[in-house]
Parts: structure tokens; sequence; C-alpha cells
């Protein structure tokens, strides 16, 4: 978790990166990634909808990027974005996906089985690499609906709620995994069907800096399978 | 920015080294070279900048050093013996001036660089407009670059781009600003933010 947020420092001071610059390239990545393994034509639903539900902070930001690209790639996505922080960042975020016509959620969907019937994924943009400690309201009762659902789960970076090491047996088990930058450790404790790396924006000498040794990407995609 | 690549693809280029020359002017034009430039490098290509007129803008500065620390480095002056750049490099990166550019071929360092572009043999690809040209009418003596990248959507003047390949990259844009300004873009294809016209 150290060394992940030691990156992300270093992109931002020594790099010049801004937020915006990072989170945009993050956002699209999963999306891109979404596209890849779970195109419109494979849904089931009569639309290709998807429920994206966004965090307090910048997996929440994330959330919010990917849901304006899946909008672009043809999906159709609500969001579900009950902790907004007041900062310009995220209301300029909101603001895009709103002028695009996204429909934010006023509350979460009660039960596990309305979201089966609705959506045909779900995006968990809760909580990142930053996360610790104990989750709170109302995103504990989220990720107890979030366990009962049976369509895939598609997590941002952490499936959230996990300990960003260690992982969490009894908690969330996404279908799919985007690693945004490098996979964290929790990573290896995923079981799902599908991992990704996205973010493809770290200078060749960071990547030897913290031997992250990535594979290389395919050509000028913005995601990898792993 | 992250579209240019598609016209050169690494393995086709002619010279051992996949070396691409950005060429950057002052205003946003420029910038949007320096984020290109920077994706270059992500996908493994040798970008070299030339962008003697830097803006002061704070977000283009950090373009700027964004580049630095990824060892691009930025030439103190753009040969004039036209050689030397058709000899180092496989392809030109036009991010001079763009479509908000008022008479810019005439001011300094633009007008020289473009004099020199001119005569390269090495293909341009320019960013939104060819620069130098007219946005409107384009111009009948300007650069005639190999391959153009419309920004949004292409400008009056690119009915007068005679190059190999015109790409848009537009996919961002709203819908209801596509609407407003009666767009019609084409179907981009699959996640790709560009579509070859």
């Amino acid at each position: 978790q150290e060394e992940a947020q030691a990156i992300d420092q270093e992109l931002f001071t020594e790099y010049k990166f801004s937020v915006d610059q990072l989170m945009e390239l993050a956002g699209l990545s999963c999306a891109t990634a979404i596209t890849k393994a779970y195109p419109p034509s494979s849904f089931t639903t009569s639309q290709p909808a998807v429920l994206v539900v966004c965090g307090p902070g910048n997996n929440g930001g994330d959330g919010l990027v990917c849901a304006r690209h899946l909008k672009m790639f043809g999906y159709q996505p609500t969001v579900y974005y009950p902790k907004r922080p007041n900062k310009p960042l995220f209301e300029g975020l909101t603001t895009q996906c709103q002028k695009m016509d996204i429909p934010f959620l006023p509350e979460f969907p009660a039960e596990a089985s309305l979201i089966d019937e609705l959506y045909g994924l779900v995006v968990d943009a809760i909580f990142g690499f930053s996360f610790k400690g104990a989750v709170r309201e109302p995103f504990g009762s989220i990720l107890g609906t979030l366990q009962r659902v049976t369509v895939p789960i598609a997590s941002i970076d952490i499936p959230s709620g996990w300990d960003v090491e260690k992982g969490k047996a009894d908690g969330l088990q996404p279908d799919m995994l985007i690693s945004l930058t490098a996979p964290k450790k929790a990573a290896l404790h995923f079981t799902g069907r599908y991992h990704f790396l996205g973010g493809r924006f770290v200078p060749a000498a960071l990547e030897k800096k913290y031997a992250l040794n990535l594979p290389p990407y395919p050509e000028t995609d913005c995601v990898l399978q792993l | 920015p992250m579209s240019s690549p598609q016209a050169f693809p690494l393995p086709s280029l002619p010279r051992k080294q996949p070396t691409v020359l950005v060429v950057c002017g002052p205003a946003q034009n420029g910038a949007i070279g320096l984020v290109c430039a920077r994706h270059l490098r992500i996908f493994d290509y040798e970008p070299t900048i030339f962008y003697p007129k830097r803006s002061p803008d704070p977000l283009y500065r950090d373009f700027t050093t964004q580049c630095e620390k990824m060892d691009i480095p930025f030439l103190s002056y753009l040969p004039t013996e036209v050689q030397l750049i058709n000899d180092a490099y496989n392809a030109v990166v036009d991010a001079v001036l763009g479509a908000e550019a008022e008479a810019g071929e005439g001011r300094e360092p633009c007008a020289a660089i473009l004099a020199t572009l001119k005569h390269i043999r090495i293909p341009i690809v320019s960013l939104d407009v060819p620069s130098g040209w007219d946005v409107e009418a384009g111009s009948s003596s300007g650069i005639s670059p190999d391959v153009l990248v419309s920004l949004s959507a292409p400008k009056q003047c690119a009915r007068r781009f005679l190059g190999r390949q015109h790409f848009v990259a537009g996919r961002f844009l709203p819908y209801d600003v596509q609407k407003k300004f009666e767009l019609n873009p084409p179907e981009y294809p699959g996640t790709e933010c560009v579509v070859a016209l």
C-alpha cells in the first residue's frame, strides 16, 4: 500500500501530473477494459445497463470518469454517488455525467435482486488503494447488498472493503478487477475471471525505480489483460 | 493526442530507431503536442520536442515537466538544414498552430519553423489544422501534411487536405454539443478514440 502511495506521490510532485489527468486516463482504462470483457452485445438485459457505485474519494472519481466513457461506448450507465467531496474536480466530473444524461440514483436499490433485474453489470468504484480501517455507512450496507448480487461486479483497483495487501476472504468477490498503474498485493487473492491492468501512464523510470515489472501493453491499447 | 501514433505503426517506420520530432507552438496546439509526445514515449517511440516559445500557463508548464521527467529531449534550436531533419527522424508532428491562430504564420518563431517544414521530405502529421493554413480557406503555399488529425471535428480547411490519412479525434464530445453544432460525427469503432475518415 505504501509503495502505491509513494508512486502516486512521485507522479504528482516530481512529474507534475494533475489528479485530473491521471484520473481521466484511469477511468478511460476501466471503461475500455469493461468493454472488452463485457461487450454491450453480451448483456441479457434489454439495454446494456450498468450500475456504477462511487465512493467518497478518488476511486469514486475514477468511477465517474468510467461512467462517462461507458456512455460513449454504448452502455446505459446509472450512478449512485452518496458522499460527494466538495472539490471542483468531483463537482466537474459529476456535471459532465449529468450533462450526458447519466442518471444519479437518489437511493441505493434496497434488494440485491432488484439490482440483478435492472443491471447487467455493477462497477465497484467505492474504495481504492488508500482504504484503511473500518467501512463507514452507507458503504457497509451497500457492500452487504453487493455481496448478494449475482450479476458480475467489476472492481476498480481494489475490491472495495478488502485490505489492500491481504484481501478479504469473506468480502466482495468481483468477477473483474482493473488494477490501476500496477496490481496491488491484494490482487493475489483475486479469484474472478478477468484481471486487467490499466492506467498506462507510468514513466519507464518510475517503473524501474519501483521494480514494477509490468508486462508490455499491446500497441496503443490503454489496457492489458493479465 | 493519443491518436497520432496510429497513423504510423511502429513496425512500419523506415529508420532503425522510432524517432519522431514534435514541433510545439506557443499556445494550445503546442500543449496538445506535448501531451502527444508523452504518449508517444509510452508507446515506445523516441520523440524529441522543439518548443521554442513556452507558454506561461501552469497547466502547459506541467506538461513540459512531465515530458522532461520522461527523458524526452528538448532541442535548443531547429536545424535549418532540412536534410538533418530528414535523416534523424521518421516523421514530424506539427503542433505549431491550431484553429485559434490569427496570422500566426507571420510571427516568429513560427514563420521560420514553417519555412523549414515546407521543405522536409519525411511525413508530417498535423494536429487539428496544418500550421499556417487559414482555418477556413486552407493554403496553397503552406505545408503539406501526410496525415491530419482533426480535433473534435474537422475544420473547414480540412476540405483542402490532400494527404494520405485524415483522422478525427472527437469521441469525447458530449451529445448535446454534437447536436448543437450539427457535427454529425462518424461512428467510432469499438473503444477507439479516433476514426479514419
